[in-house]
C-alpha cells in the first residue's frame, strides 16, 4: 500500500466535511436547537413575543404536580396507548394471518385497500369522523343507531365525558392497522412454508401453528409494533385531539400534547408549556425502556 | 390437507370478519366520495347514506377551489411537498453516504444522534421553532415550511440508505477511484444512479408525510389574512368555519382533491410504500 500523500487527506477531509455539513446545519437549526432551547425555556416565566424571560428553576415543574389537568392527561394518554396498543395488535395480526395463512383468494387487493386509512392526512380523519359523531339529523352513527331504536338518538358522541374518549379511541385505531398489519404480513411471510409442513403432518392444528410457531417468530416484529405504537401515541395523539375535541368538553378529552398546545399558543405561558413538554420527552423515554425491559424477559422465557 | 369441519367453520369465520373490516375501511372513503357530490338540501333532508341525487353536484369541487382557495393551497402543497422531499433527499443521500462509505472519527455517534431524532417528540420543540422561524422572517412563508419539512425528513432518510450503501458493492468505487474521479464525482455520477431504488422508497415515504402533515403546517402558516396554506391547514380552517356557514358538500369535495393525488401515488409506487414501511420500522 503506498502513503497516502496530506493532499489527499486534505481533498478527502472536505470532501466528508462537504458532504455532511449541510445536512448538520440544517438538522441542529430546525430539529436539535428547538428541543434544547424547550428544555431551558421550561425554567422560565415567559409569555412569548415579550422579551423578559424570568428564571424561576423548577417552578413550572413543581406547577405540573399541583395540576389537575396534567393528571387527566397523563390518564388519557395512557389511556389511548393502552387501547391502542391491545385494539390494534390484536386486528392486524388477525388480518395478516388471515391474509396469508388462511388459503384466502384476492390477498394482495385486500393488502392494498386495507392500507387505505394510513394514507391520509389526520385532517380528513378529523373532519370525516366528527362528521360521523355529529349529533344533529346528520350524522352517521347517531342515523344508523336511530333505525334499532325506537326514538331518534341524539348521543354527543364527542360532546359528554363517559363517551368523548372512546369515540376519539376508534378513529385512531381504525387509521393505524394497516401499517402493523402489512409489517406483520412481511414477518409471517419470511417465515419458512416447511415449519408449518412440519407441524401439519404431525397434526398440529391451526391454532396450535398460529401459537406455536407464527406468534414466537414474529414476536419481534410484534414488539417493534408495540413500541412503535406507544411512541406515536405518546408523541402525536394530541393532532387528533386538537381536531376533534380540542381537549374538550371540560378539560375531559385533554392529553399532554394537547394541554401543551392550549397553555402555549392560546394562553402564552410558554415556559409552563415547555415544562409539559419535558414531561412528555420523559414520559416517552421511560415507557419505551421499561416495555424494551418487559418484551425482552417475555423473549427469553419462550 | 383435508380441513375438518371446524377448521372450515373457522375459515368461513375468518373470511367474515376479513369482509367486515375491509367494509369499514371502505365505506368510509366511498361514503366522502359520495358525499362531494351532494347540495345541502340532501345532507338535511336524507338519510346520511342514501345516495347522491341527479344531477350531481360536481360544482362542488369547482366552489371549493375557487371560493375556498383551495386550488391556492393545492399548489402551496404540491410545491412544499417537492421541494422539502427534494431537499430531504439529497441532504439525507450525502450524509448517508459518507457514514456508510467513509466513516470518520464520530461518524457513528453522529448516525446515532440522527436515529434517536426519530424518537423525540416534535411538540417539545415546537414553541422555539416557531418563535426562532418567526425571529428570521419564516413564518407565514413556504421556504420556512420547506425547510422544516425538509429538516423533520432527514432523520429517516439517513437511516434507510445508511442501510442502502453499506450493501452496495465495494468495487465500483474503487474502480472509480482509479479512474482518477474524485469522491464527489464518484458519488454523483455512480452512486446516486445506483442508488435509485432506496432513493425512490425514501421520497414517497418523505411525499406522504409532508403532504399530509397538519401541525407544523398550521402553527408557521398561521395568519389568516394571508392565508398560505397546505390543504390539511385548508380542511382544518374550513371545518372551522362551518360553525357559521355549513357547506357540507364543498367540505368533503375537499377531503376529495386532498386524498387523490396520494391514491395516485400509492397506485403508482404501492410496492415501494410496502417496502419503505418494512425498511422504517426495523429501528
Amino acid at each position: 500500500m503506498t502513503a497516502k500523500p496530506s493532499s489527499y487527506r486534505f481533498r478527502r477531509a472536505l470532501f466528508i466535511l462537504g458532504f455532511t455539513l449541510p445536512t448538520f446545519l440544517l438538522f441542529s437549526l430546525i430539529t436539535a436547537y428547538p428541543m434544547l432551547r424547550g428544555l431551558y425555556i421550561s425554567f422560565f416565566e415567559w409569555s412569548g413575543y415579550s422579551g423578559s424571560m424570568s428564571f424561576i428553576g423548577l417552578d413550572n415543574y413543581k406547577r405540573l404536580l399541583k395540576d389537575n389537568i396534567i393528571g387527566t392527561a397523563i390518564y388519557n394518554d395512557y389511556f389511548l396507548v393502552f387501547w391502542k396498543v391491545v385494539l390494534i395488535l390484536a386486528i392486524a395480526t388477525f388480518l395478516a394471518v388471515a391474509l396469508t395463512r388462511m388459503n384466502l383468494k384476492r390477498t394482495g387487493l385486500f393488502r392494498v385497500v386495507l392500507f387505505f386509512p394510513n394514507l391520509i392526512s389526520v385532517v380528513v380523519i378529523g373532519v370525516l369522523w366528527r362528521y360521523i359523531y355529529n349529533p344533529s339529523d346528520i350524522g352517521f352513527l347517531n342515523a344508523f343507531l336511530s333505525l334499532f331504536a325506537g326514538d331518534p338518538v341524539k348521543t354527543v358522541w364527542l360532546g359528554q365525558e363517559n363517551t368523548a374518549m372512546w369515540s376519539i379511541l376508534a378513529p385512531a385505531v381504525w387509521a393505524g392497522i394497516g401499517f402493523y398489519m402489512i409489517l406483520l404480513m412481511a414477518a409471517i411471510m419470511n417465515i419458512p412454508e416447511s415449519f408449518y409442513e412440519a407441524a401439519g403432518i404431525d397434526g398440529a392444528s391451526r391454532w396450535h401453528q398460529f401459537k406455536h410457531i407464527t406468534i414466537p417468530l414474529i414476536w419481534e416484529q410484534m414488539k417493534v409494533s408495540i413500541i412503535h405504537i406507544v411512541i406515536t401515541t405518546l408523541n402525536g395523539s394530541f393532532i387528533i385531539i386538537f381536531l376533534m375535541t380540542e381537549g374538550g368538553p371540560d378539560n375531559s378529552t385533554q392529553v399532554m400534547g394537547s394541554y401543551l398546545y392550549q397553555i402555549g399558543f392560546q394562553q402564552y405561558h410558554m415556559g409552563y408549556a415547555s415544562a409539559i413538554g419535558a414531561l412528555i420527552l420523559i414520559l416517552t423515554l421511560v415507557t419505551s425502556l421499561i416495555l424494551n425491559r418487559l418484551l425482552k424477559r417475555e423473549t427469553i422465557q419462550m | 390437507m383435508k380441513l375438518t369441519k371446524t377448521e372450515s367453520l373457522v375459515t368461513w369465520i375468518v373470511r367474515l370478519l376479513v369482509l367486515v373490516w375491509t367494509a369499514a375501511v371502505v365505506y368510509p372513503l366511498l361514503w366522502t366520495l359520495l358525499s362531494s357530490l351532494k347540495d345541502n338540501k340532501q345532507f338535511y333532508g336524507n338519510k346520511p347514506w342514501a345516495l347522491p341525487e341527479l344531477p350531481l353536484q360536481w360544482s362542488n369541487f369547482a366552489y371549493v377551489w375557487t371560493e375556498y382557495k383551495f386550488g391556492g393551497y393545492f399548489l402551496n402543497s404540491v410545491g412544499v411537498t417537492f421541494a422539502a422531499t427534494a431537499l430531504a433527499v439529497l441532504l439525507s443521500a450525502m450524509t448517508a453516504y459518507v457514514i456508510a462509505r467513509y466513516p470518520f472519527r464520530g461518524s457513528s455517534l453522529l448516525y446515532f444522534v440522527y436515529v434517536s431524532a426519530m424518537m423525540i417528540p416534535l411538540i417539545l420543540s415546537l414553541i422555539p421553532l416557531f418563535f426562532l422561524l418567526d425571529g428570521i422572517g419564516l413564518t407565514n412563508n413556504l421556504l420556512g415550511l420547506i425547510l422544516v419539512y425538509g429538516a423533520g425528513a432527514l432523520p429517516f432518510g439517513i437511516f434507510v440508505l445508511v442501510a442502502f450503501y453499506k450493501s452496495l458493492p465495494k468495487e465500483m468505487e474503487e474502480a472509480a477511484s482509479i479512474d482518477g474521479s474524485s469522491e464527489a464525482g464518484t458519488f454523483f455520477r455512480i452512486m446516486l444512479p445506483l442508488s435509485k431504488p432506496g432513493l425512490i422508497t425514501v421520497a414517497i415515504m418523505n411525499i406522504l408525510t409532508i403532504w399530509n402533515e397538519y401541525i407544523l403546517g398550521t402553527v408557521i402558516m398561521n395568519d389568516p389574512m394571508k392565508k398560505i396554506y397546505t390543504l390539511p391547514v385548508g380542511i382544518a380552517v374550513m371545518q372551522g368555519e362551518m360553525q357559521y356557514r355549513t357547506e357540507w358538500g364543498p367540505l368533503f369535495a375537499g377531503l376529495v382533491v386532498s386524498m387523490i393525488p396520494i391514491i395516485i401515488l400509492y397506485a403508482l409506487f404501492q410496492r415501494q410504500i410496502t417496502g419503505g414501511i418494512t425498511a422504517g420500522a426495523v429501528k
